[in-house]
C-alpha cells in the first residue's frame, strides 16, 4: 500500500531541471531511503513532497490525498513532517518551548479562551517524552542554540515528531554527525517505523541507507536512475557509475 | 522646434538632473545593501550631513576665512562633504555594523540600530542648527545656461557632471581594481569570498565608506537647491528607497534606471501636484512595487536556500 | 501605582499619569507585533491616529456616543491593521520596515489633505474626555491598560503565543509544524492596531484637540524605543520602557531638545549591547547576585 504517490514530476529554477520526471511509490511502514551525488535534485524533491516547492507539473498524492496547490502549513495537517538539511530551530527558545511549539496542530482552544489564564500543560507531558525519546530531557530547560549540532538534530526530530505524523521526511540527518549519534539516529528511525511511521530519508551515509532502508530511490542530475531494495543498488552499475563518474567529472 | 516638444524635452532635462540627484543617494543604500544585505536607514541623514558641511565649507570657511572665490569654494565644499560622509561612514560601520556583524545578529538588530542612527543624527543636527532653513546660496545655481530652447542651471550641469564622473568612477574601480572585484565577491557569496582570502570585514567598511562618501557629495549638490533643514535627507529617503526597490535591492544598473526614472516622473508631474501629494504617489508606487515585484525591475531572483 | 494619582497633586504631573498609561497600551500593541511575533512595523503611530480620528469625527461630526464611536474606531484600526498584514506576508524584515513606514508617511499625508474630513493642520477643536475629571480620567485609562496587559500576558503564556514566537523565530520552520503564518501575522497586526486605536480613542479628550502633527513617525519611532529598551519580547519590559520614556523628558526639562537625540543614542546602544533591553539587564544583574 502506497503512502505517498508521485507521478512524473518535474520542478525547474530558471533555466536548471532540478528535478526531471520523478515517479515513486513510497510504501506505508517501510524506511524508503532517497540517494545520489550532489546536486541529484534530491532536496529539491523533498521540498516538492513537503510542498516548500510546488511542482511544474505531475501528480503527488498522499494517502490518497491530492496534494498539488496544498501549501507546506496544509500538508502537515495531513500527517506529513520533516527536518532540514540546514538545521532550523527557534535557537532562542528552550528546548521545551522548541517541542512543544510542534504541538500547533493538535491545539484546539478556542482563541478567546487564550485571552484567560488557561490552564496550558496539556501537551508538557508528551513533550518531554519526546525530549527523553531523543536523550535530551535533562536539558529541557535550556536554549535551543546552546546545543551541539548533533545534539540540535535530535532536537529537530523531536520537534517534528509533535506533529504525530504518518509520514516523516529528513533531509540528510546524518550529515555532521559522528558515528555513534549515526548509530543512534539509526535506532529512532528504526523506532519510529516500529510505531507504525512512514520514513522518507535523503542520505550521503551509505551505512544508514543500507543498514535500515528497505527500498532505495536513486537520482542524479534530477532524474531518476535506479529504484529496489539496499542490495540491488549497491550492485547496479549504472549507480555505481553515477558516484564514481560524477566524482571524476565533477 | 515645437513648443510641445520643447516642453518635453525641458522637463526631461530637468528629470534628468533631479534624478541624477536621487542616484547619487540611492546608490550608497544599494552598495551596502549590495555587501551586507542590510539597509541603512541613516543614509538619507548622512547626505543631510554632506549638505551641511559643504554649507559651512562654502559659506564660512573657504570664503571668509580663507578668502576663495565663490566658486572655488563651492567645488572645495563638495570635496569636504565626500570627506565628512566618508568619516561618517567609518564611524558608524566600526560603531553599529562591525560589532553586530560579530554577535551574529539577526537581520532586524542592524536594521533597528540605523534607525537608531537616524534619530540620532537627525536631532544631533537639530540641536545643533536648529529647526530655521538655511539659505545655501551657491554662485552655479544663479547661473543659467542654454542649448537650443532649453534652459538649465549651471549648477544641474555640475550635478550631471559629478554624478557621472562618479558614477564612471565607481564602475571603473568595481571592475579593474582587485579592492573592486573583492567588493563585487564578498556581495555574491560572502563565505565563499572569506575562504578565498578577501578580508571579508575590510571590504564591507570599505564599502560602506565608498557609500556614504557619495551620500556625502549628494548633499553638498542637494544643499542649494533644497530647503535646508536637519530633516533635508530624511524627506529624501521616500525616493531613495523607491529608486532602490524599483532598481532592485544591491543592483547597481537598476538604481540608476529606477534613479533617473523617479527624477523624470517628478520633473513630469511637479507643476501639477504638490511636493507633499508627489511624496504620496512615489510611496504608491513603491509599496504596489513590494507586492508586486518585491524583488525590483530588473533583479534576479534570490531563492532562499531551503 | 493606583494610589498615585492621588499623591501627586498637580493636574499637570496627573496629566502625565494619563499619558503614561495610554503609552503603556501602545508599547504593549507594538510589542505584540514586533516584540513576540518578530515583525518590524514602523507604522504603528498610524493606528494610534486611525482610534483618535474616526472616534473624533463619529463624536462631532455625527454625533456618535463615545463609547459607540470608541469602538467603531477601534474596529476600524484592527481592520487596517489586517490589511497592513498582507504586506507582512509578503515581504521579509526590510522590505516590510519600508512598507510600513510608507504606511505611516501616506496615512500623515491623508489626515493633512483630506480637509473636508479632518480638518488638516487646522485642526479640531474642544474635544471632552469621557471622563471629565482627570483622576477619573487616569483611571479609567490604567484601568483599560491594565486589563490589556492581563489579556495580553494570557495570550502569550498560551498556545497563541508559542505560535507567534515560532513565526518570530523561523518562519519556515514553523510552516513545517503547520503553522499558517499568514492567518497568525494578520491577526497580531489586526489585534496590535487595534490596542493602538483603543489607546487613541482616549487621546484627542485628554489634549483637548486633535492634530494630525501628533502622529508622525516620531510617535513610532517613541514607541519602537520604549518596546526595545524596556525589553521587546516580554510583557513587563513595554510596560517598563513605557513609564521611563513618559516620565524621563519630564524629569529632564532641561534637555527638552536633546530628548530625541537620546532617545536615538538610547536604541542604538540598547540593540547593540543588550538587546533584550532592561528586562534583560536586569535578569542579568539578578543571576549575578545569586551566583
Amino acid at each position: 500500500m502506497s503512502l505517498l504517490r508521485a507521478e512524473r514530476l518535474n520542478k525547474s529554477f530558471g533555466g536548471v531541471r532540478a528535478v526531471q520526471n520523478v515517479s515513486v511509490a513510497v510504501p506505508e511502514g517501510s524506511i524508503f531511503a532517497v540517494i545520489g551525488p550532489n546536486g541529484a535534485g534530491k532536496s529539491t524533491l523533498l521540498n516538492l513532497l513537503s510542498g516548500v516547492y510546488q511542482p511544474d507539473s505531475g501528480s503527488l498524492s498522499f494517502n490518497s490525498a491530492d496534494l498539488v496547490g496544498l501549501r507546506a502549513h496544509q500538508r502537515v495537517r495531513l500527517g506529513m513532517a520533516r527536518t532540514f538539511q540546514k538545521i532550523r530551530l527557534f535557537r532562542q527558545l528552550t528546548l521545551l518551548e522548541n517541542v512543544l511549539a510542534g504541538f500547533h496542530i493538535h491545539q484546539d482552544l478556542p482563541l478567546w479562551k487564550c485571552f484567560l489564564p488557561v490552564a496550558v500543560g496539556r501537551f508538557r507531558e508528551e513533550a518531554r517524552e519526546l525530549l527523553a525519546f531523543v536523550g535530551l530531557e535533562a536539558r529541557a530547560r535550556e536554549r535551543a542554540g546552546a546545543l551541539s549540532y548533533g545534539q540540535q538534530r535530535m532536537l529537530e526530530i523531536a520537534r517534528a515528531l509533535a506533529t504525530r505524523p504518518r509520514l516523516f521526511m529528513l533531509d540528510e540527518p546524518a550529515a555532521g554527525l559522528n558515528a555513534a549519534e549515526v548509530e543512534f539516529l539509526l535506532q529512532k528511525l528504526t523506532h519510529i517505523r516500529d510505531k507504525g511511521a512512514t520514513v522518507i530519508v535523503i542520505e550521503h551515509n551509505m551505512d544508514l541507507v543500507m543498514n535500515v532502508a528497505q527500498r532505495v530511490f536513486v537520482m542524479d542530475h534530477g532524474v531518476p536512475l535506479f529504484e529496489g531494495t539496499p542490495r540491488e543498488v549497491q550492485s547496479n552499475h549504472q549507480v555505481i557509475e553515477a558516484y564514481l563518474g560524477g566524482e571524476f567529472a565533477a | 522646434m515645437t513648443d510641445f516638444l520643447t516642453l518635453i524635452l525641458q522637463q526631461s532635462v530637468n528629470g534628468i538632473y533631479l534624478g541624477c540627484l536621487y542616484v547619487m543617494v540611492a546608490l550608497g543604500l544599494t552598495l551596502i545593501y549590495g555587501v551586507l544585505n542590510q539597509i541603512n536607514f541613516a543614509h538619507a541623514d548622512f547626505v543631510t550631513v554632506g549638505a551641511f558641511t559643504a554649507f559651512f565649507t562654502a559659506t564660512r570657511l573657504a570664503t571668509k576665512v580663507l578668502g576663495m572665490p565663490d566658486i572655488a569654494a563651492y567645488l572645495v565644499s563638495l570635496v569636504t562633504a565626500l570627506g565628512a560622509g566618508a568619516v561618517l561612514g567609518v564611524v558608524v560601520s566600526a560603531a553599529v555594523f562591525a560589532p553586530l556583524r560579530r554577535s551574529g545578529a539577526d537581520e532586524l538588530r542592524p536594521l533597528i540600530a540605523t534607525i537608531g542612527v537616524s534619530v540620532l543624527l537627525e536631532n544631533g543636527q537639530l540641536a545643533l542648527f536648529g529647526p530655521v532653513p538655511y539659505q545655501f546660496d551657491s554662485p552655479l545655481a544663479r547661473e543659467t545656461l542654454r542649448v537650443g530652447r532649453i534652459f538649465f542651471s549651471a549648477h544641474s550641469a555640475l550635478v550631471v557632471a559629478v554624478s557621472i564622473a562618479a558614477i564612471g568612477a565607481l564602475y571603473a574601480f568595481m571592475r579593474f581594481t582587485f579592492i573592486g572585484k573583492a567588493l563585487r565577491a564578498v556581495a555574491q557569496d560572502r563565505e565563499t569570498a572569506g575562504l578565498m582570502g578577501i578580508n571579508q570585514n575590510l571590504v564591507i567598511a570599505l564599502t560602506i565608506v565608498i557609500a556614504s562618501a557619495l551620500a556625502g557629495v549628494a548633499g553638498a549638490l542637494l544643499g542649494p537647491v533644497v530647503v535646508l533643514t536637519p530633516f533635508t535627507g530624511a524627506s529624501l529617503i521616500v525616493k531613495a528607497f523607491a529608486c532602490v526597490i524599483i532598481g532592485g535591492f544591491g543592483n547597481m544598473e537598476g538604481t540608476i534606471i529606477a534613479g533617473l526614472l523617479v527624477g523624470i516622473i517628478e520633473a513630469f508631474t511637479v507643476q501639477y501636484l504638490g511636493s507633499g501629494i508627489i511624496d504620496l504617489v512615489v510611496f504608491a508606487m513603491l509599496l504596489a512595487m513590494l507586492v508586486l515585484r518585491p524583488t525590483g525591475l530588473i533583479a534576479e531572483r534570490k531563492e532562499e536556500n531551503v | 501605582m493606583a494610589a498615585a494619582p492621588w499623591l501627586i497633586t498637580t493636574p499637570y504631573w496627573r496629566g502625565i499619569l494619563v499619558l503614561c498609561a495610554m503609552n503603556v497600551m501602545l508599547a504593549l500593541s507594538l510589542n505584540l507585533v514586533l516584540g513576540y511575533t518578530g515583525q518590524l512595523n514602523l507604522g504603528q503611530s498610524a493606528f494610534f491616529a486611525i482610534g483618535a480620528y474616526v472616534s473624533t469625527i463619529l463624536i462631532k461630526t455625527y454625533g456618535w456616543n463615545f463609547w459607540l464611536a470608541a469602538l467603531a474606531a477601534i474596529v476600524a484600526a484592527g481592520l487596517v491593521g489586517v490589511a497592513l498584514a498582507a504586506f507582512a506576508v509578503r515581504l521579509r524584515g526590510h522590505y516590510l520596515a519600508i512598507a510600513s513606514l510608507g504606511f505611516a508617511v501616506i496615512t500623515y499625508q491623508v489626515l493633512i489633505n483630506w480637509e473636508d474630513v479632518t480638518e488638516g493642520v487646522r485642526g479640531i477643536y474642544g474635544i471632552l474626555p469621557p471622563v471629565s475629571d482627570t483622576v477619573g480620567l487616569f483611571y479609567l485609562v490604567a484601568g483599560i491598560a491594565f486589563l490589556i496587559y492581563f489579556l495580553l500576558d494570557n495570550l502569550v503564556r498560551s498556545p497563541v503565543g508559542d505560535t507567534l514566537r515560532a513565526i518570530r523565530e523561523d518562519e519556515i520552520s514553523a510552516a513545517s509544524l503547520g503553522v499558517h503564518s499568514a492567518v497568525w501575522k494578520a491577526f497580531a497586526f489586526g489585534l496590535g492596531a487595534a490596542i493602538a486605536g483603543l489607546a487613541g480613542v482616549f487621546y484627542p479628550g485628554f489634549v483637548g484637540t486633535l492634530v494630525p502633527d501628533a502622529f508622525g513617525i516620531i510617535e513610532s519611532f517613541t514607541m519602537m524605543a520604549m518596546v526595545i529598551v524596556g525589553g521587546a519580547g516580554t510583557m513587563i519590559g513595554p510596560v517598563i520602557g513605557a513609564v521611563l520614556l513618559t516620565f524621563l523628558p519630564e524629569l529632564l526639562r532641561g534637555v527638552g531638545e536633546l530628548r530625541l537625540m537620546i532617545y536615538g543614542l538610547a536604541l542604538t546602544l540598547v540593540v547593540l549591547f543588550m538587546p533584550g533591553g532592561i528586562v534583560q539587564a536586569w535578569v542579568a544583574v539578578r543571576n549575578r547576585l545569586r551566583s
